[in-house]
Order: structure tokens, then C-alpha cells, then sequence
């Protein structure tokens, strides 16, 4: 028993000590957001003065929106187009499968920097003045293959029938997408989405090489800000911690609260 | 059904301007001159050349050394904590997966920005050194500095990589080995391990390739004279304005990175014979 | 569903469209070189936006603005605004609205732009060596630029990471002059540099130096009288000396590109900067020299914030002292070795 007991105590502290390497930095960061000075070392008292600063700050408060606006408008065309593509590719004959796939797959397989800087010189080929729009659109392509391939299995699982079957029964075939292959393959879009969404929310490789005009997401912004001790950075960081907290906590309880909430009602 | 296959006339139209252009202009850039202006277009293999000077071969040398030992420290680590996550309870499991996972949804750069004021000289390490009447100890702008981050921001990509894998391992093999008499040593070598490959190489190419390329790590981290090959290509895209000789970097760093790929998945083929390993792979 | 998506669309057309709205003026300064709040009473003096980017170096700038990227305001440094005029890329600076009575002599008429058509001064500077007095000995200090590779103080250096900031140095050990375009020198002036990589671990640095001398982190940095300025003003124990050998002395010039799109509020903020409150309240916020004749005289006066900074107050005769020039060939050559000095 003493043995077994030892095993387990070695294990709990590889683990606790592989967690506490995660989350040293994190805590660092939540805590020195309410330092009274402005020192990143040296705790001096408790104050709010940094979150204030965050929200009078003009720059940053308008680099969340951009980071926002393009992470949401970006996950809904990536997510629509990365879902029509995958519909389409899974009825192509397999030559064509076969090619989009592997071109697909280059924004994804190539490391970040390469695609920031095709995507650089071919706007810069194009004469297109760089800002909002050509970021909102890199964005756009980076995510989309993550959407086909999270989408493509479903759609692979599909019974190829059950659309016959509706177009059988009278369906148009934008109806037979609508309201019978798109229900059965949501979790993959959702995930898709989900995917979009993060990658969008926290690029900055691909989001630095192509964006000007003073258009800044929140990585850039931090990238930019990082030269000068600065906590209203740390207030931020603490604020998206604690909001991918909640939500991930939500995401994960909700089951167990219906399920509660289902045995209740029996 | 032959209606639904024309939805994918779009988007090749799509990938057509924005995937493959983009990749044939960074071609076309490596092999001219010059070219910022769209004339005097000059064949040369200039770039390629200027790239072979020992000191950009050490720089991209000292890239994929940063980079192997990062992956290696990556599975050291990943994978015996994957390894015990994997043998605790279901309730633990989602548990501690979701502690590891939430790190990774937090930016980038704020992670790698948080080791600044922990490593720096008058840092929240020092100064626990010191408190304890220890020496401090030089850590930013070291190897050591770049290496941590590196392996900070990707261990929970091999982690989460080796772990899906172990969780769908089928106990029943396991009970099965110990019927016929292997004790738990024999058991992990000969059945988990090789049974758990696939998940260590899609860790590896989780890891390496971001490894091998970045470039915020390296600056935040070791200071302007740490040059890794994604600084060097960053160098000469945003600072110098030689986008000839960025592009012909690229292009030689890409190649190595496909490279290995390929190399990887040969080794994982070879080794798992007709498997479907389609749980393993990340996609 | 449907809803939801109008909804973001409606957002995202609402959001470009504010944007261009209301007229913007395009800044593109060097990083923590400016009040922010001279920012913002710009945009309400003139009821407009002010779309602020930075940079770090001079070589950054200018990449960014051969890319396409089109300013209403740059603030480069000597050599780039001579180089900018050369290559016809500035439009000149309009002499009815901005008025340079009131800048300081020293640093008008220099040889970048004779008549000061195209730039009106912002700040000003050399670059010299700031010390930690409780961990350099002085009489090291004898030794100028050389003690940069003196032993003692390996592992203990920052050094600036700028190419020509580079060069000058290493040019000035060995006594050449910081605009030498000799091969020899410059090979000379590379092996130096190879040196001080190779025996002394230095760590390059820009706008970080500030925070982590404040912090005193390192016992030596290479860095621009206004860092030393403010670094001086936020710790004791720091010093700066700049070594008999030379050095330069450095002008930042506020200049409108050829293709800005506003020119005439470009000509407006430029007046705007060189006005008294505007200096005062930046060089007081900045800690670099002002340019303002009466702002500096009190500045360096007793009752003035930088009374007795010896970063603050250049020396501006001493014949040693250079400004940089441009020139193309001496460009080209230094990229590539500056390149290969970090790429070691």
C-alpha cells in the first residue's frame, strides 16, 4: 500500500508542478494589474488604477474593437464559405477532392510567416492600401481551411440517401441543404467556428504583415506596447483570462446542469 | 448530388487568388531582383546564393537546434503527464485537460510577455533568489529564456496531442498483456508506446514547426541579437526592405519544414502498418 | 440565425464607415516620442482624427513607406531626410504656416537640407554612453568607446540596435570618421563589432533600454542623450559620458511626404509641434532635447526640469562631433554587414 501510495504522490506533483509552470506566468500577470506603481516586480498595494487607464486608453480600447469586429465578421464568412466548400467537395470526384484538399492545406501546414508574407506581396502586387479590410480578409483565408476540415468528417459520416430522399419528396435542393444536411453536420461547423473564432482572436504573425493604415488588433497592440513597462497591458491579459475562464467554464458545466436539471424534472 | 460538387467552384476560385498566387509571387521574389516595382523582372539565383554565407547557415542552424530540443523537451515532459492524465478518473481527466487547455486560448504574445518580468534581472524570480539569500542568476536574453518560452507556449499542443491518443487506447489490450503474463514496464514499451505514436508525431509536427519558425519568442526573449531564421525573414521583410532575399529564405525554410514533414509521415506510415489512425492525427 | 448575421454585417458597414468620416491625419513618429496629450488637443483644436503608428528605426520607416503606406507627417532622422530628398520622396514644408524664428541655431541649416525647405527640427541629440556609477569605474571610462570591450564588463552592455548607431561607434574607436564609405574602415569597423558580440555577449536593444536601466539591470548602454536624459532623471546612480573620441550629434526633422494626402494639416500640426507649449510639454515628457530656443534655456536653467542633466545639455562645438550623411553606396555596404552582425 505504501508503494502504491508513493506512486501517486509523484505523479500528483509532476502534475501540480507541470500546472503551476502553466499558470506562474498567468497569476504574475493577474496580480501585477493591480499594483499601485508600475512596477511588473515589485508590489507596492492594491489599485485599480490600470484598469482605468485600459478604458481611457483610446488606442487599445479601439484595437479590442478591431480585434472583436474582425474575429466575428471573420468567423461568419469563414464558416459559411468553409462550409459551402466542404459540401462541395465531398460530391467531387475524387481527382478534384484530392487537389483542393492539398492546396487547402497550405495555410495551414506553412508556418505563419510565410503565409503573412505571400499575403503581403500580393497585395502589395495588387497596389492595395493595406488596413482593416486586407486583415479582415487574411483572416478570412487562414480560417477557412480549418472550417472545411472540421466540417468534412461529419460530412463524410452522412448518409448520402437522406438528401436524395428529400429531393424525392420535393425539396429544392437549397432546402435539402438547409434543412437536412446542414443539421446533421453542425457540431462540425460549430467547432469549425469555434476555431475561426480563436485563431482570429489571437493572431499576430499574419495580422502584423498585413494591416496598416494604424489598424491594430490587440496582438499587435501588445506587440508594439511591450517596449515600455506598461501594466494596463496586465489589466487586459487579466480581463481576457477571466472571460475565456467563465466561458469555458460554462462551455464544460452546461451539460451537467441540464442533466441536473433533466433528472429534476422526472 | 452532381448540383452539390459546384459548390466548390467558389472557393477554388478563392484559394486559386489567395493561396496559390501568394505562394507563386514568394517564388517569384526569391528567383529576381529587386522587384518591389513590377518591372525589371531579372532571373537570378542571387538570393539563394547570399543565403549560403556560413553565417546564415549557422543562423539557420541554431533554428532547427532550438527547435529539435523544444520538441524533445516537449515529449519528455507531454508525455508523461499525457500518460497519467490519461490512467486517472473520467471527472479528473476532463479536469485537468480543460486546466491545460485554457492557457492556449490566452494570446500568445500576453504568455510569452509574462515570462519578461518573471526572468528579467530585478524579476519575480530574482527576487525570490534573493529573498532566500541566493545569487541571481542571469536569465533573460539567454538561450535558456528562449527555450522556456518556446516550450511554454507549445507543451500543451503535445500534451493534449499524445493524450487523445492514450484515451482512446482500448484497456482491453492492456488487460490483455497483463493476462499473458508482461509486467507494467514490458506492457507500456511493447503495446502503449508503439500504440501512441501517432499522437507523438502529430505532437511533433504541432511543435516543430511553429518552433522553427517563430519569431515574437526569440525577440521578446532573447533580445535583438537572438536571430532565429523567422527573425531573419521578419528582418528583411519589415526592417530592411530586401523582400528578394526574405523571399528566398522562406522559400529554403519552407522547403525544410516540408521537408521533415514528409519525413515524418513516412516513419509514422511505415510504423503503423494498415491502422486507421484517423483518431491520432489532429485532423 | 439570419438576424444575427445582419446584425454583424450592419455592425462592420457601421464601423468602416465612422472612419471616413471625419478627415484623419496620418503620424508616423519614433516610439514613446510624443504627449499623448498634444495628440489629443490637436485632433480637438482642429476637429479631426490623428492616425498614430511608430517605429523604431529609420531603416523601418522607410521599408514601410516604400510598401505603399501613405503618411501626412514623418520624423526621420538626418541622413534618412537627406535621403529622402535625394530620391524625391518629401514636398516642401509650407514656410507661411510653420515658422522657424523660434528654433534653436544649432540645429537649422545642416547640411541634410541647407534651407530647411523640407524639415523643421523635432528633436535633437548625440549618442554617448550611459553608466551605472556604482558598477563602472571611471578611469575605464578613459579608455572611450573601448570600454565597450573591456572584459570586465562582459555580459553587463546594451547596445543600441540600429546599423548606423552601430557603425559610428565602432568607426569612432578606431578613429575613423561615423561617414567613412573606405572599405578598410568599414571591414575594421566590422571586426570591432565582431568583437564586441563574440567577447562581451551584448544585448541589443531599443526602446527596452529605458525600463531595464531604470531598473539597473546592466552596468552599460549605449544609448541617445534624450534615454540617458530620462534615465538620469528616474535613477541616481546613472551617469553619461561621451568619449573624446567623437560622436555625433543627431537631428530629428518633422517632414511631409511627396504623396501625403493632407498636406495642410501637415503643415498645421508641424506649427503646432514647434510651439512652446507643445515643446514644453513634450521635451518635459519625452526627456529629449527641445528645439525650442527659450524652452531649452530654461530647461537647462536652474529652475528648469533638467538642471544638471549632462545627458540634456549636448555639447554641440567639439569638432569631433559628426552628423551623418547619406549616401547609397555606404548604405548598401553597411546593411550587409550589419546583417551579418547579427545573423553571428
Amino acid at each position: 500500500m505504501v508503494g502504491i501510495k508513493k506512486h501517486n504522490l509523484t505523479k500528483f506533483l509532476i502534475v501540480a508542478g507541470v500546472l503551476s509552470f502553466f499558470y506562474l506566468p498567468i497569476l504574475s500577470l493577474m496580480v501585477f494589474s493591480f499594483n499601485d506603481s508600475r512596477s511588473l516586480t515589485s508590489w507596492s498595494g492594491f489599485s485599480l488604477q490600470w484598469y482605468k487607464a485600459l478604458f481611457e486608453n483610446r488606442e487599445m480600447m479601439t484595437a479590442i474593437t478591431t480585434t472583436i469586429t474582425i474575429a466575428l465578421i471573420s468567423t461568419f464568412v469563414a464558416t459559411v464559405m468553409g462550409t459551402l466548400a466542404a459540401i462541395g467537395i465531398s460530391k467531387s470526384r475524387r481527382i478534384i477532392k484530392e487537389l483542393v484538399l492539398s492546396v487547402n492545406s497550405f495555410p495551414i501546414l506553412n508556418p505563419e510567416i510565410v503565409t503573412a508574407i505571400g499575403l503581403m506581396l500580393l497585395y502589395s502586387s495588387l497596389n492595395i492600401e493595406k488596413g482593416f479590410l486586407t486583415m479582415l480578409l487574411a483572416h478570412i483565408i487562414f480560417s477557412t481551411p480549418y472550417v472545411i476540415l472540421s466540417v468534412l468528417p461529419r460530412l463524410r459520416r452522412l448518409d448520402p440517401d437522406i438528401a436524395e430522399a428529400a429531393l424525392d419528396l420535393g425539396a429544392t435542393p437549397l432546402q435539402a441543404l438547409w434543412k437536412v444536411i446542414v443539421p446533421m453536420i453542425t457540431p462540425g461547423i460549430v467547432s469549425g467556428a469555434l476555431i475561426a473564432f480563436t485563431m482570429s482572436f489571437d493572431d499576430f504573425v499574419i495580422s502584423y504583415f498585413v494591416s496598416g493604415n494604424g489598424v491594430k488588433n490587440i496582438s499587435i497592440l501588445v506587440y508594439t506596447m511591450s517596449k515600455r513597462i506598461n501594466p494596463t497591458i496586465n489589466a487586459l491579459s487579466t480581463i481576457l483570462v477571466v472571460i475565456i475562464t467563465i466561458v469555458l467554464l460554462v462551455v464544460n458545466l452546461y451539460p451537467f446542469i441540464t442533466k441536473k436539471e433533466l433528472k429534476e424534472a422526472e | 448530388m452532381k448540383g452539390y460538387a459546384s459548390l466548390v467552384k467558389p472557393y477554388i476560385f478563392w484559394m486559386s487568388l489567395f493561396i496559390v498566387v501568394p505562394m507563386l509571387l514568394i517564388v517569384l521574389y526569391a528567383f529576381t531582383e529587386h522587384g518591389n516595382a513590377l518591372m525589371a523582372f531579372r532571373f537570378t539565383l542571387d538570393n539563394f546564393l547570399k543565403f549560403f554565407d556560413p553565417v546564415f547557415i549557422k543562423v539557420l542552424f541554431k533554428s532547427l537546434e532550438v527547435a529539435i530540443i523544444t520538441t524533445l523537451f516537449c515529449i519528455l515532459i507531454g508525455y508523461p503527464i499525457a500518460y497519467i492524465i490519461s490512467n486517472t478518473s473520467e471527472r479528473i481527466q476532463t479536469l485537468l485537460i480543460l486546466l491545460i487547455t485554457l492557457p492556449m486560448w490566452i494570446n500568445m504574445l500576453v504568455r510569452t510577455y509574462a515570462w519578461i518580468s518573471i526572468l528579467s534581472d530585478g524579476g519575480i524570480l530574482n527576487s525570490i533568489f534573493e529573498f532566500l539569500g541566493l545569487p541571481p542568476i542571469k536569465m533573460m536574453y539567454t538561450d535558456f529564456a528562449v527555450m522556456l518560452g518556446m516550450v511554454y507556449n507549445f507543451l500543451p499542443f503535445m500534451i493534449i496531442s499524445i493524450y487523445t491518443v492514450l484515451a482512446k487506447l482500448d484497456k482491453a489490450l492492456i488487460h490483455a498483456s497483463h493476462d499473458l503474463g508482461a509486467n507494467p514496464v514490458q506492457t507500456f514499451l511493447r503495446i502503449v508506446l508503439p500504440l501512441s505514436m501517432p499522437g507523438v508525431i502529430s505532437g511533433i509536427t504541432l511543435v516543430f514547426l511553429p518552433a522553427v519558425s517563430t519569431f515574437v519568442i526569440p525577440k521578446f526573449l532573447g533580445g535583438g541579437q537572438y536571430m532565429l531564421i523567422g527573425n531573419l525573414i521578419e528582418n528583411q521583410f519589415i526592417t530592411v526592405g530586401e523582400w528578394n532575399f526574405g523571399s528566398a529564405i522562406s522559400l529554403i525554410m519552407a522547403m525544410i519544414i516540408m521537408g521533415s514533414m514528409i519525413l515524418t509521415r513516412k516513419i509514422d506510415r511505415d510504423a503503423s502498418d494498415t491502422k486507421n489512425v484517423e483518431g491520432g492525427k489532429a485532423w | 440565425m439570419k438576424k444575427f448575421s445582419m446584425l454583424i454585417l450592419a455592425l462592420a458597414f457601421m464601423l468602416a464607415g465612422c472612419n471616413s468620416e471625419t478627415k484623419t491625419l496620418k503620424v508616423f513618429n519614433w516610439g514613446v516620442y510624443m504627449d499623448a496629450s498634444l495628440i489629443d488637443e490637436f485632433e480637438e483644436e482642429y476637429n479631426i482624427r490623428v492616425v498614430y503608428d511608430e517605429f523604431d528605426s529609420n531603416e523601418s520607416m522607410y521599408t514601410k513607406l516604400m510598401s505603399g503606406e501613405k503618411y501626412d507627417v514623418i520624423v526621420p532622422s538626418d541622413y534618412m531626410v537627406q535621403r529622402l530628398i535625394e530620391e524625391n520622396l518629401l514636398q516642401k514644408i509650407d514656410k507661411d504656416v510653420v515658422s522657424l524664428d523660434d528654433v534653436l541655431p544649432n540645429v537649422l541649416n545642416k547640411s541634410f537640407d541647407p534651407n530647411n525647405d523640407y524639415s523643421a527640427p523635432y528633436f535633437w541629440g548625440n549618442v554617448g554612453i550611459l553608466y551605472d556609477t556604482t558598477k563602472v569605474d571611471v578611469s575605464d571610462l578613459e579608455a572611450g568607446w573601448d570600454i565597450l570591450l573591456n572584459v570586465k564588463y562582459k555580459g553587463d552592455i546594451y547596445f543600441y540596435d540600429s546599423e548606423r548607431d552601430a557603425f559610428l561607434v565602432a568607426l569612432k574607436a578606431l578613429g575613423y570618421s561615423a561617414n567613412s564609405k573606405d572599405d578598410a574602415q568599414l571591414n575594421k569597423a566590422f571586426d570591432w563589432l565582431t568583437q564586441l558580440n563574440t567577447t562581451m555577449e551584448p544585448i541589443y536593444v531599443t526602446d527596452d533600454v529605458i525600463d531595464n536601466m531604470i531598473a539597473g539591470n546592466k552596468a552599460i548602454a549605449i544609448v541617445y542623450s534624450g534615454d540617458a536624459a530620462y534615465i538620469l532623471d528616474e535613477n541616481e546612480d546613472m551617469a553619461y559620458y561621451v568619449p573624446e573620441a567623437g560622436t555625433n550629434l543627431w537631428v530629428d526633422s518633422m517632414v511631409i511626404p511627396a504623396n501625403a494626402e493632407n498636406p495642410d494639416l501637415a503643415n498645421a500640426w508641424i506649427a503646432f509641434m514647434l510651439s512652446e507649449d507643445a515643446q514644453s510639454r513634450n521635451t518635459i515628457e519625452v526627456g529629449y532635447s527641445t528645439v525650442h530656443k527659450t524652452v531649452y534655456e530654461f530647461m537647462i536653467s536652474d529652475e528648469g526640469d533638467y538642471a544638471g542633466n549632462e545627458a540634456y545639455a549636448v555639447r554641440t562645438d567639439y569638432d569631433k562631433d559628426e552628423i551623418f550623411k547619406y549616401d547609397q553606396e555606404l548604405k548598401v555596404k553597411m546593411s550587409d554587414l550589419w546583417l551579418k552582425i547579427k545573423a553571428q
